[in-house]
């Protein structure tokens, strides 16, 4: 599988734990959007098979990662990792080719495209 | 927090074409983010259309999610020639679309109150049938700006 499809999968991994994290926010629910159980049901299902698209030992480090951090991807800014505000090591920011992790706090690192 | 002040012209679109809705949502995204990232955000948008629509009601929707593919919250918003079927709560079809895109890490949880101020907002322009007077991305602005205040007033 190519590092590409692995990344892409991992992001949308992470953008659907923050949907499911949202849900269970009162204040989302004060808003008034209203989700039924079996739709949230239906969610976690899709979850559970996007983690299936994924070498099951970046999956473990992911799951890991999530039940550590809760947010289990950090972005990279300006050479720190955001996840723990800690500066990455030069030689770590201009590796880009692979899935690589925060030395420090361990996050999965991600840089966003400008 | 103004709600005004997060709306940028360019991503105003009064006169989106009526589509699908996964087509509309695409086309607002895409005056945000392009390929990858857009891919990245319309997928989470649409799982999260699939958990039930955000269509609030009396021709409004406000599709939402948080993303790695944005770095602040970024807002587009569309008006379609003709009302489109967004499953909406109340089964009537949507023709004001604001979406929303928040990143993962949201200090003071912005996403949220925006969230929630838009949705009072929209509220207030279909009670005093205002979803259609504003002409350029400009008017509509303002409209926001003075719904705003007229809201704080009454607080």
């Amino acid at each position: 599988m190519s590092i590409e499809i692995v990344e892409m999968h991992l992001k949308l991994l992470f953008d659907l734990d923050n949907l499911l994290s949202d849900l269970d926010q009162p204040k989302y629910k004060k808003i008034g959007f209203k989700i039924r159980d079996e739709e949230r049901l239906s969610l976690l299902q899709a979850r559970k098979e996007l983690l299936k698209e994924i070498p099951p030992e970046m999956a473990e480090i992911y799951e890991r990662l999530k039940k550590r951090y809760d947010q289990a991807i950090a972005f990279v800014e300006n050479g720190f990792c955001f996840g723990c505000f800690q500066k990455l090591p030069t030689q770590l920011l201009t590796r880009t080719k692979e899935i690589n992790t925060c030395p420090n706090c361990g996050r999965i690192l991600y840089w966003r495209k400008r | 927090m103004n709600l005004a002040s997060l709306l940028l012209k360019e991503r105003i679109n009064l006169s989106l074409k009526p589509d699908k809705k996964d087509k509309v949502i695409e086309n607002l995204v895409h005056s945000i983010k392009k390929e990858k990232d857009a891919e990245l955000i319309v997928s989470t948008l649409l799982k999260r259309e699939e958990l039930g629509s955000t269509g609030i009601g009396k021709g409004i929707a406000i599709p939402h999610c948080r993303s790695l593919a944005v770095d602040k919250l970024e807002i587009a918003v569309g008006r379609t020639t003709k009302p489109i079927n967004f499953n909406a709560i109340d089964k009537k079809p949507v023709s004001l679309i604001f979406l929303i895109i928040a990143p993962p890490q949201d200090p003071g949880n912005q996403y949220l109150i925006t969230l929630g101020k838009i949705v009072q907002i929209a509220k207030e322009l279909t009670k005093k049938n205002l979803l259609q007077q504003p002409k350029t991305p400009e008017e509509f602005i303002e409209l926001i700006s003075q719904t705003e205040k007229n809201l704080r007033k009454r607080k």
